[in-house]
């Protein structure tokens, strides 16, 4: 599993920290950061995630 | 302390208190020029795109209604319920809370919303269409808001009426009436309850993969959604759908008739409804600011903000600065950067996948069914703060 954000069109809101935040967290520079290739176990919260955005800048390959 | 007071002290005023106040006004415009915040009795209203862009998700800033009951002094079932419910938690609880109720309001569910969208909002035009004239907010926004509310629940739609009249009983909550009107918001409150049970009641013995459905199986384990919560998010859902897509397309009839060039152009090209339903939001949001409130004392801008500072984003002043929207002018095919008019940061409007859904395709229809629409007598509105919108909107038209 692939992860990847589309930066231009992320606002920060920060919805996919709170649905995996074993995938995705905030950089002490208010900065978004995320696990590029997570563990197959994680899936389906980072589905949740990307479910959850609402500028829907997650995509999962 | 003084250094605070002197601070604030050199900020225009906005008297937001004032029932004449208006959000759409110049004084607003004028402060917005002048300073990225104003002065207000609550607080601070903040009038920039950038700055509310950044505030709505500033760490040291909270949701900031929680504390409307204890403001006007009452206590009761819809206090109980305001204090409790998604919007007024934050950190882990808020997250968990979120996480429970995420796939409730997932885009997947909404897909298969849409047809009934579809057939909702025709029933209610066919309604009508003949006679070339309506109320547009009694014949087609507020049933259309609650009839989706009925479709998500799984109710029929024949049951509109009656929570239509729940959710403005329970509305008068947060108007300055609250008080005077406790009697008559609890009992509206019971009711909502009432159903709330008797809907999961009915999914937990047939259990299916609908909106309800989905919460009720996040209820399966206790820990992560309790018997309170569960009911809790779904009163959220019945009230926070209602009034607020009821408000937003009165607000999209009321731009478009003052366009009708856009009007024409969106029954001539459908594909345009979901960049109007965006448009509209920025231009007219019915949630007109966003409030906020320091947990502790920060500086932003090189101005010191107390810890308890009530902060109002003007998502409406600040989709019009002129410095990130230069042709700021309604017009549903320009490019625009984001709109405030679901919020943002950690408390994004949980149902904005159904909101856009439902707006997108009523304003689709209505611009193929409904010509040339005007105003057809006087329009009433509520106050042109907070979370404003018409009440009454006679409007006439030549049926297609």
């Amino acid at each position: 599993m692939k992860i990847d954000v589309d930066l231009t069109i992320c606002l920060l809101h920060g919805q996919c920290v709170i649905a995996a935040p074993e995938v995705f967290s905030f950089a002490d520079d208010g900065s978004l950061v995320w696990v590029t290739d997570p563990d197959e176990g994680l899936r389906a919260d980072a589905e949740a995630a990307a479910d959850a955005c609402p500028e829907q800048a997650i995509i999962i390959s | 302390m003084m250094q605070v007071a002197d601070s604030f002290e050199t900020l225009p005023f906005l008297d937001v208190a004032d029932p004449n106040f208006s959000i759409r006004s110049q004084a607003v415009l004028n402060a917005r020029d002048e300073s990225w915040c104003a002065k207000t009795p609550y607080g601070l209203a903040v009038l920039r795109y950038d700055d509310v862009l950044k505030l709505l998700r500033h760490p040291t800033l909270r949701q900031g209604s929680y504390r409307w009951p204890t403001h006007v002094g009452v206590t009761g079932l819809f206090a109980r319920w305001w204090e409790n419910m998604l919007l007024s938690q934050e950190g882990e609880n808020h997250a968990r809370l979120r996480r429970m109720a995420n796939p409730a309001f997932s885009p997947k569910l909404i897909k298969d919303l849409r047809p009934k969208f579809e057939i909702l909002a025709n029933r209610l035009i066919d309604g009508f269409a003949a006679k070339g004239e309506c109320d547009f907010i009694a014949e087609f926004t507020e049933p259309y808001a609650t009839g989706v509310i009925c479709d998500l629940l799984g109710l029929p739609f024949e049951k509109w009426r009656e929570l239509a009249d729940i959710a403005g009983d329970m509305g008068l909550a947060l108007g300055v009436t609250y008080k005077q009107d406790l009697a008559t918001v609890d009992a509206a409150t019971q009711k909502i309850f009432d159903y709330a049970e008797e809907l999961v009641a009915l999914r937990r013995a047939e259990p299916s993969d609908d909106f309800i459905g989905t919460l009720v199986k996040a209820n399966e384990d206790k820990s992560k959604l309790n018997d309170q919560e569960l009911l809790d998010m779904i009163v959220l859902a019945i009230f926070g759908g209602i009034d607020t897509t009821r408000n937003q397309l009165g607000l999209a009839m009321d731009m478009f008739i003052r366009h009708p060039d856009q009007w024409a152009l969106l029954a001539e090209k459908p594909e345009l409804a979901r960049a109007a339903v965006e448009e509209v939001m920025r231009v007219r949001p019915t949630i007109t600011w966003v409030t906020r409130e320091a947990t502790e004392t920060f500086t932003y801008n090189d101005l010191e903000i107390p810890k308890g500072t009530t902060l109002h984003l003007f998502s409406q002043a600040a989709c019009s600065d002129p410095t990130v929207f230069p042709n700021p002018e309604f017009d549903i095919t320009a490019e625009r950067n984001p709109h405030f008019g679901f919020g943002g940061g950690a408390h994004h409007c949980l149902g904005h996948f159904i909101a856009r859904g439902d707006m997108t395709e009523a304003l689709k229809l209505l611009a193929q069914r409904l010509k040339n629409p005007r105003f057809n007598g006087d329009v009433s509105w509520l106050p042109d703060s907070g979370n404003t919108g018409a009440i009454k909107m006679p409007i006439a038209f030549d049926p297609a």
